[in-house]
């Protein structure tokens, strides 16, 4: 471990959030010398984020709304624990304005952007608004949610197709494409309680459908000095249900003309609006080069640790420190942050991709993570481990770091058959099928790359041969670790009477006591 | 020791019988075809398997779990998921107009109640899992006969939630 700095940003931080961005921040803390606070809900109690952190606090219930998305509660448990700063990770209250002004209200540092900045580029609404001041390309599109009737009539103007989206939030939920004027009644209304349910606010836009285009995002990172600096692009064209599957930087549609551009339009926006911070700006880009803004994600992304490998920077180092008033050229002086060499990342969820991509909560029994040269996996599960239903589908992200994109494509394609998460069904062999894809070698990809690919998706339907029939009943009879037990994935997604877990919670967190001064 | 089960491959059942010869000496029977392997159980909950008199190279590392009522096992970078072969019930209702939950989640809300007459592909209930939301519609113009789903409870995989009766001809 590299020697703490002498003079830590933040003695304690509270992590607001679950799974493996929690985890992947806890290390960040620990590499600088903070102490790390997890928050958990009653599935939770011994997830791996619970098991990573210093300490730990209780929120009780399981829903989002009643542990990870309740301020009051989290708030609480700052203060009990005495932390300085609060990191949102990303999902959950980490794009919520409200909540970013009750933490510094309350007297912590927020690990994000400012509130004005979130609130003036945070909704996709206001992004689109601060954009277009900015003379940076927008896609045509409403600019606001007049009601279902209004909304309807915009599409009818813009022309189908449309995509309809949320106002507030990003990562796909709430996001539909219509072609049929008959579609948008019911697309609203179910983007609607999804947007409810998922930000607590319903209110949707509409845009024209770029299509094919190729989804190419921006990191910026700013500080509270003015300066804003772009950390260049990721490609995530390969999307499922407007959910990135896989990601990469450098884009290889990218030269380093279109570079320079979309990042000075990145920062340009970033500046009119006094931005600080991890960011990214999303674009889509069509066959010609010509890039349309799409929204700022006004906080650390799931995929951003393809940019920390192909620049060497630390964005989860870098926002801790610049959220306690450290200065971008100080930090970065003397970097070099060009590009260097390419990262994959591919996101391994329950969920089955033959099936709909149906996502399937239950009980881990077996994990093996792989390992090697290049090879980065950023974990939240373990064996033994409950999927909860309430919550994101992602268990792991795979990162592969490599000279060069062939490279890259061939050890991520390694890594995911040397990955094994079984109990319940995953998208690794999906994965997989994904990176070995004559197309996806060569780099031509686009949102609708899955459109076009049913095997791809849906797999061969191979049959098991007799090796693999010989291995399970071998399995079964010499390996039984993984067997025991049987636990319904109800109850184990519940955290009822499944309590199999291996983690030792109890035993290492000692006396702590909930809200108290037990620590 | 012997370990006997009996398998699904495309449909049909398949008998794997394992008995160990000694040691890490295993004869495994796929079906009518025998196969001998040194079978060691790894830390890591895998184990390692090499063809007796066959290449070395041949060599391969599997895992194995239990996966509900199934069992899966992820061999040379593949998973595969295997159930045995399941008695078939008789009933008088078509299995098309049975609506079972597809996955564990939590009933969102139910659009019809016992004795409305539906359309095939009428969306009948939606059901939300992971943040997702998905509808659940009829495979089957019919009648409903039978609402198990109550909105906001919990369902396991594979329950059945509404059954239609087909409308006769």
């Amino acid at each position: 471990m590299p020697a703490p700095l002498a003079k830590p940003p933040f003695r304690r931080v509270l992590i607001a959030n679950r799974g493996e961005i929690a985890v992947r921040i806890c290390r960040g803390l620990r590499e600088l010398g903070i102490e790390s606070i997890a928050v958990y809900s009653d599935v939770d109690r011994e997830a791996a984020h619970v098991l990573a952190a210093d300490h730990a606090v209780a929120l009780f219930g399981n829903s989002a709304a009643e542990s990870y998305l309740d301020v009051g509660k989290i708030l609480a448990a700052a203060k009990a624990m005495g932390a300085e700063a609060i990191h949102p990770g990303y999902g959950f209250l980490s794009e919520n304005s409200s909540f970013a002004r009750a933490v510094r209200e309350a007297g912590f540092v927020f690990i994000g952007p400012n509130p004005a900045a979130m609130e003036r580029l945070g909704g996709k609404k206001a992004a689109r608004e601060e954009a277009i001041r900015a003379g940076v390309p927008v896609i045509p599109g409403t600019e606001q949610d007049e009601g279902d009737a209004s909304l309807v009539a915009a599409a009818k103007k813009i022309g189908l197709p449309v995509m309809v989206k949320a106002s507030a939030g990003g990562g796909g939920r709430g996001m539909r494409m219509v072609e049929r004027e008959q579609d948008l009644a019911e697309a609203i209304a179910s983007g609607r309680r999804e947007a409810k349910a998922a930000f607590g606010d319903d209110r949707m836009i509409l845009e024209k459908a770029v299509a094919p285009a190729r989804h190419i995002e921006i990191q910026l990172m700013g500080d509270q000095h003015g300066n804003v600096v772009s950390l260049h692009e990721r490609e995530c064209s390969v999307q499922r249900r407007h959910q990135k599957v896989l990601e990469e930087a450098p884009s290889p549609a990218v030269d380093a003309v279109l570079r320079a551009r979309m990042g000075a339009a990145a920062i340009l926006l970033g500046k009119a609006v006094g931005y600080d911070n991890a960011g990214t700006a999303e674009f889509l880009v069509d066959a010609q080069g010509n890039f349309y803004f799409l929204e700022v994600n006004a906080r650390l992304q799931v995929e951003h640790p393809v940019t920390e490998l192909v620049t060497g920077v630390d964005l989860v180092h870098l926002q801790l420190r610049v959220a306690a008033g450290e200065r971008l050229d100080d930090l970065l002086r003397g970097r070099d942050l060009q590009p260097r060499g390419h990262a994959l990342e591919a996101r391994i969820c329950a969920e089955s991709p033959e099936q709909g991509f149906l996502p399937a909560a239950g009980l881990l029994r077996l994990v093996c993570e792989p390992m090697g040269p290049g090879i980065r996996v950023d974990s939240g599960v373990y064996s033994g481990f409950a999927v909860p239903v309430f919550y994101d589908s992602l268990l792991a992200k795979l990162i592969v770091y490599a000279p060069d994109r062939a490279t890259a494509c061939t050890r991520m394609a390694q890594a995911l058959r040397d990955s094994v998460y079984l109990g319940i069904p995953t998208n690794v062999d999906f994965l997989r099928r994904v990176v070995e894809d004559p197309d996806f070698r060569a780099g031509k990809l686009t949102t609708d790359f899955l459109k076009y690919k049913p095997d791809v998706v849906a797999g061969g339907g191979s049959e098991p041969s007799d090796l693999a029939l010989a291995a399970a009943v071998l399995c079964e009879a010499i390996a039984p670790r993984a067997l025991a037990g049987h636990v319904s994935s109800v109850d184990a997604a519940s955290g009822g009477s499944g309590g199999r877990c291996s983690s030792a919670v109890w035993n290492e967190l000692g006396g702590f006591r909930v809200f108290g001064d037990g620590v | 020791m012997s370990l006997q089960r009996t398998y699904l491959r495309a449909g049909e059942p398949v008998e794997v019988k394992a008995e160990r010869v000694g040691g890490d000496h295993w004869r495994v029977r796929v079906g009518n075809l025998d196969y001998e392997f040194r079978a060691t159980a790894r830390s890591d909950g895998g184990i390692r398997l090499v063809p007796v008199g066959g290449d070395a190279k041949a060599a391969c590392v599997a895992y194995g779990a239990r996966a509900g009522q199934a069992f899966m096992v992820r061999v040379t970078g593949s998973t595969h998921l295997l159930s045995a072969p399941q008695p078939r019930r008789k009933g008088s209702l078509e299995a098309t107009g049975m609506i079972r939950a597809p996955m564990t989640g939590t009933v969102m809300r139910v659009n019809c109640k016992v004795g409305d007459v539906v359309e095939a592909d009428q969306t009948l209930a939606v059901l939300t899992a992971m943040k997702m939301e998905h509808k659940l519609c009829a495979g089957l113009a019919g009648i409903v006969r039978k609402v198990v789903a109550s909105e906001g409870a919990n369902v396991e995989q594979g329950t059945i939630l509404i059954e239609v009766e087909a409308s006769k001809p």
